[in-house]
Parts: structure tokens; C-alpha cells; sequence
């Protein structure tokens, strides 16, 4: 009896505040910031449900059911459920893509052109952290490219920390040749992929 | 010669880079938005969340009756969090160099926002949200989950 109450103690409160009234437990997918939709899977003991379309939403009862079939849910309900977490949710982080010459640590001239844009950005989003990525394509061997992306990576920390960016917010790591932005056969020279990204959170 | 060079430049390097990414007890996301009262327990010591505070692997987030906690990974990922929520990051590796990718949420209770990122571009077995009722395995998305405490 006293279980009763509080749930209904709590679907009441979400109610004052949230509109139309709350599932226990739920999931719904929605579309990713750059409008389109991805997939997820909810699994338990007692089965499994696949989500690929956007607002669509199952709910669990607990962890011996089997979660419901995807069914749409009001944007309304969802975003009065999910008002505070969403209005939590801090903006993406801001990626710039620096090129390199072929076998070298020199950006490009475009990409040099860019840095600008990257400072202006850090100081606009108060940014408290920088990642600096470097990456290779996969013409050569793996640890020679570990060695040339954490380079490419140290030779951009430089030139931010040089343009005023704090050393303490800059992490540089490196890829190597394992995070392709085109995806190619081994020993392969592609321009894309030779690069070095600029994380601003 | 010159190969032996390389080689222990390369150890240098890569040794000095390792230590970066560590993650045992290395940073791994730090917060951006955060509305009182809001905590991060690390090893059971708790403190107030703040914007611009570091989140290490194994912390829990929790929030109060009002709060609520944005945070971003350094892989992108972006976990916001509502009021009466709480999630404990278990697991977070991010080192494609070494195929070592990894992310392990536990949710105990409330709403979140999660919003996958590069470890689930690059693999997508590797994210995994665990719920007292369900597990929630997330394919490169923006999903929303909602669990009552019993």
C-alpha cells in the first residue's frame, strides 16, 4: 500500500510539473544534433527491442519483463519528461580539421589559415579543454605513423599555445592511422585522412 | 643507427603520450553545464559539482531535488543529467591507436540525455548504459532514459 502511494506520489509530482503523465521506466530515441537518427538496443533477461526511428520510445517494466515494442511518443511528453536533463545538455563540442602535407608535421596553407577561427572559437565558448588529435593516413607502418601523428599532434598544440591558448587546457593525443576520416586499404596516401583535429569543449 | 633513433624517440614519444592518456587516473570529461545541487563522489568523497570540473573513471554523478549536470567526454560523448539522477561512469577508454575502446555508464536512477560519440562510431559493442531493468546499447544516437528507483 505505502509503495502505491509514493509511486503515485511521484508520477503526481511529474505531473505538476511535466504535463501528461510519467512511465516508470523509459527510453526513447531521439535525432542526434545534426537531425539525423541513429539506432539502440535495449536488452534485458527476458528479451530484447531494437529502436531506429526518431520518438520512438519502449518502456521497461523491470528487469524480468520484457521491454515493450517500440511505439511513438509525443514530443511534448517527451520533452516535458526530459525537460531539465535537455536543458543540461551542454552544446557539441566545436571539431576543426587541419590538413597536412604528405609525410610532414606543415599544415596546409588553408589550414593555416584556419587557426584564427580556432582561437576566436576558444575564446567565444570560454573553452575549458582542447583536445588535439593527430592522425595519419595509411601509407607506411603503424608505429612510424603513431610517431608522425603524435608530432602533427605536439606541432598544433604549439602553434595554439603560441596564438595565447593556455598549455594546461590542451591535451594532445594521437590515432596513428587507426581513426580514418575515409576509410582505406592499408598503405594507401589519402590527403583526408592526413590531418590533425581540434577538439573545443 | 638512424633506426635506433627512431625507435627510442618513438619509445620516448609514445611512452610520454601513453602517460596523456591514461585513464586510470586521468581525466576524462569535464563538466559544462551544472545546476545546484549537483556532486561528484570520487572515491567516496563528495564534492559540488562545478563547470570546468575534471571527471575521472569510477566517479558517480549524482544530482539533487532541483539539480541537474551536462558533461562531455573527450571522445564527444555528452551525458546531461536531471534532477534525482544518478550515474556512475565505470569504464572509459578512448585510445583507437591500441583498439582500446570503452564506455561503460551505470544509471542508477532519474533522467538522462546521452548523446554517443567517437567510441561508438569506431565501435559500437563498446557503449553500454546499464539500467536496473534493461541494458542499453547506443549505435552512433541521442537517446533519453527515464528509471524510477524501486
Amino acid at each position: 500500500m505505502t509503495k502505491t502511494s509514493i509511486t503515485v506520489l511521484v508520477l503526481g509530482f511529474l505531473l505538476l510539473t511535466a504535463g501528461c503523465g510519467g512511465p516508470r521506466n523509459v527510453v526513447v530515441l531521439v535525432p542526434d544534433p545534426d537531425g539525423s537518427t541513429g539506432s539502440i538496443s535495449i536488452s534485458n533477461k527476458a528479451g530484447q527491442v531494437l529502436i531506429d526511428s526518431p520518438y520512438h520510445s519502449t518502456n521497461i517494466k523491470d528487469s524480468q519483463s520484457v521491454p515493450t515494442p517500440p511505439a511513438v511518443m509525443e514530443k511534448e511528453k517527451v520533452h516535458s519528461i526530459f525537460s531539465k536533463a535537455l536543458a543540461a545538455q551542454p552544446e557539441p563540442p566545436v571539431h576543426f580539421l587541419l590538413y597536412l602535407e604528405k609525410g610532414s608535421t606543415d599544415l596546409t596553407a588553408d589550414s593555416m589559415a584556419q587557426i584564427p577561427r580556432i582561437i576566436e572559437t576558444i575564446q567565444a565558448r570560454n573553452a575549458f579543454s582542447i583536445s588535439v588529435i593527430g592522425h595519419t593516413d595509411t601509407l607506411g607502418d603503424k608505429n612510424s605513423n603513431l610517431l608522425l601523428s603524435t608530432q602533427r599532434a605536439d606541432s598544433v598544440s604549439q602553434l595554439l599555445i603560441q596564438h595565447g591558448v593556455q598549455k594546461e587546457k590542451i591535451e594532445a593525443t594521437s590515432h596513428g592511422e587507426e581513426n580514418p576520416l575515409v576509410k582505406t586499404e592499408d598503405n594507401v596516401s589519402e590527403p583526408k585522412n592526413r590531418r590533425v583535429e581540434v577538439i573545443v569543449r | 643507427m638512424k633506426k635506433c633513433a627512431v625507435l627510442g624517440l618513438f619509445i620516448t614519444l609514445f611512452w610520454t603520450n601513453a602517460l596523456a592518456w591514461c585513464n586510470e587516473t586521468g581525466f576524462i570529461g569535464i563538466v559544462k553545464n551544472v545546476e545546484p545541487e549537483a556532486f561528484i563522489i570520487r572515491n567516496d568523497v563528495s564534492e559540488d559539482a562545478v563547470i570546468g570540473k575534471e571527471i575521472a573513471m569510477g566517479d558517480v554523478l549524482k544530482t539533487g531535488t532541483n539539480g541537474s549536470i551536462g558533461v562531455i567526454f573527450n571522445d564527444d560523448t555528452v551525458m546531461a543529467m536531471g534532477p534525482k539522477t544518478e550515474i556512475v561512469v565505470q569504464k572509459f577508454f578512448f585510445i583507437p591507436a591500441e583498439g582500446n575502446l570503452s564506455f561503460i555508464a551505470r544509471m542508477v536512477k532519474g533522467t538522462l540525455s546521452f548523446i554517443s560519440g567517437q567510441i561508438a562510431k569506431l565501435s559500437p559493442d563498446s557503449v553500454l548504459l546499464e539500467t536496473p531493468v534493461a541494458t542499453i546499447g547506443p549505435r552512433g544516437t541521442h537517446f533519453l532514459v527515464k528509471i524510477e528507483k524501486e
